[in-house]
């Protein structure tokens, strides 16, 4: 395969996986809030709609729950559709249809039925306050039949969403709105990216971090800040939430010894503790710890937001104190003890 | 006098963008509020317009090519016929001004 590279927005590596997956494929339709002419909340329909036309580019008004319903009808009846809810956190009224339906249709019909469908929706703080700012994969990822992917650039976007409009069951591909102004480079030819595998970004030697979506960034900054300080930071990216690449993240930390996990939701039931215990399941326990969003609503009060939020700085601190070096002052944090 | 147009923070987050279109090309005069360059963001489009007379003398990027926010768009000039310095880099900003679509 060509290994030629093109850079391209965001929105743009959504777009291109789209646009292929519903030229391959006539029973791909797209439906949601103003994914038709106006090309999507984030534009990463953009040119869609002139090319699909209106029955496969469906607007619907803003009532996620009837939207989610029909994309699982229509999937359970042979169609595959995207449909689109733009803040995750709406998706809360959507899930009777999601999880009671698509996701156990297979189990309840011994197989006989599916429901191909893909829920894409965006999750993360960016000045939206209490309901506009969630990350509740943790959630998803519990639930028995769901798939559950987060991208942390444009050929990961590009790759997972092509992989999530060939898949035989319910996926929920989750965006994070502090990733869509970063462009990145999508290689030329076509290239899906698999569910259940996870990447490793930076290699190290002292400490795995495991994470996933925007925080990746947030890890390899933090990871860049110890450096220096002699700590040798490996940087995992889950990719795919549901299912874990346990092979990968035992590896990773049977290797360094330590792990650290980190995530934008909650650390209660979170993704981190999930990570930690089925690692900890194969290669017996290590010394690690968790960081997340501090346990409050995140505000729409900058101030309140970036306190609530994990950043570099946090993270640098929880890998010093895990490696063994002494804590720096440093800003807010109350980090939790393994 | 020689200025340099830089990539304007103009959009906050953004660090990188991509350029849409010049309007215009080696030797053409700008007034103050013409518009010059066109840059794309992940969502909006950043219109750049001369803040200040002058004349572009050298392109450093061209339509489609990607720029991280700071980094040196083209050359201007008061005059036509001054001198451009070696390396290409002028010290003075051209004052600019944006709008954001």
């Amino acid at each position: 395969m060509s290994s030629e590279q093109t850079r391209m927005f965001f929105r743009e590596a959504v777009s291109r996986a789209v646009r292929e997956e519903m030229t391959d494929n006539p029973r791909v339709f797209v439906l949601g809030q103003d994914v038709g002419s106006f090309g999507g909340s984030y534009r990463e329909f953009d040119g869609l709609y002139k090319l699909f036309g209106p029955e496969r580019m469906r607007d619907t008004p803003v009532a996620e729950a009837a939207a989610m319903g029909i994309a699982a009808g229509a999937a359970a009846s042979g169609f595959h559709p995207l449909v689109v809810i733009t803040y995750m956190d709406f998706m809360m009224i959507g899930f009777d249809a999601l999880i009671n339906y698509a996701a156990k249709l297979r189990y309840k019909t011994a197989g006989r039925l599916t429901a191909p469908m893909v829920v894409k929706t965006t999750a993360g703080a960016q000045g939206q306050g209490v309901a506009h700012s969630q990350c509740i994969e943790a959630w998803l990822m519990s639930v028995p039949g769901l798939k559950v992917v987060a991208p942390s650039s444009p050929a990961d976007a590009y790759g997972l969403m092509k992989t999530a409009l060939r898949s035989d069951g319910p996926v929920v591909y989750i965006d994070h709105k502090r990733l869509f102004p970063t462009p990145g480079n999508v290689p030329v030819a076509e290239a899906p990216v698999p569910f259940g595998q996870a990447f490793i970004r930076r290699e190290g030697r002292d400490v795995s971090l495991v994470t996933h979506s925007y925080m990746v960034r947030v890890a390899l900054e933090a990871a860049q800040m110890v450096e220096a300080e002699g700590i040798s930071c490996e940087v995992v990216d889950l990719c795919s939430l549901a299912p874990l690449d346990i092979a990968t993240l035992s590896a990773s930390v049977a290797r360094t010894g330590r792990l650290l996990t980190l995530e934008e939701g909650q650390t209660t039931c979170g993704v981190g503790v999930e990570v930690a215990a089925r690692i900890f399941e194969r290669i017996g326990p290590k010394p690690w710890s968790r960081i997340g969003t501090l346990p409050a609503p995140v505000s729409s009060n900058p101030v309140l937001e970036a306190a609530c939020v994990p950043n570099a700085g946090r993270v640098a601190e929880a890998l010093r104190s895990l490696a063994g070096h002494p804590l720096t002052t440093s800003s807010f944090v109350t980090q939790e003890a393994s | 006098m020689i200025y340099q147009l830089s990539v304007p923070a103009a959009v906050p987050g953004v660090e990188e963008i991509r350029i849409l279109e010049w309007q215009g090309e080696p030797g053409t005069a700008f007034a103050s509020g013409d518009l010059i360059v066109e840059l794309e963001t992940h969502k909006a489009v950043v219109e750049v317009r001369a803040g200040q007379a002058g004349v572009l003398r050298t392109l450093l990027a061209d339509a489609g090519d990607w720029l991280a926010v700071g980094l040196p768009l083209a050359l201007f000039s008061d005059d036509a016929d001054e001198a451009l310095p070696d390396p290409a880099l002028a010290s003075d900003e051209l004052v600019v001004e944006f709008d954001v679509t």
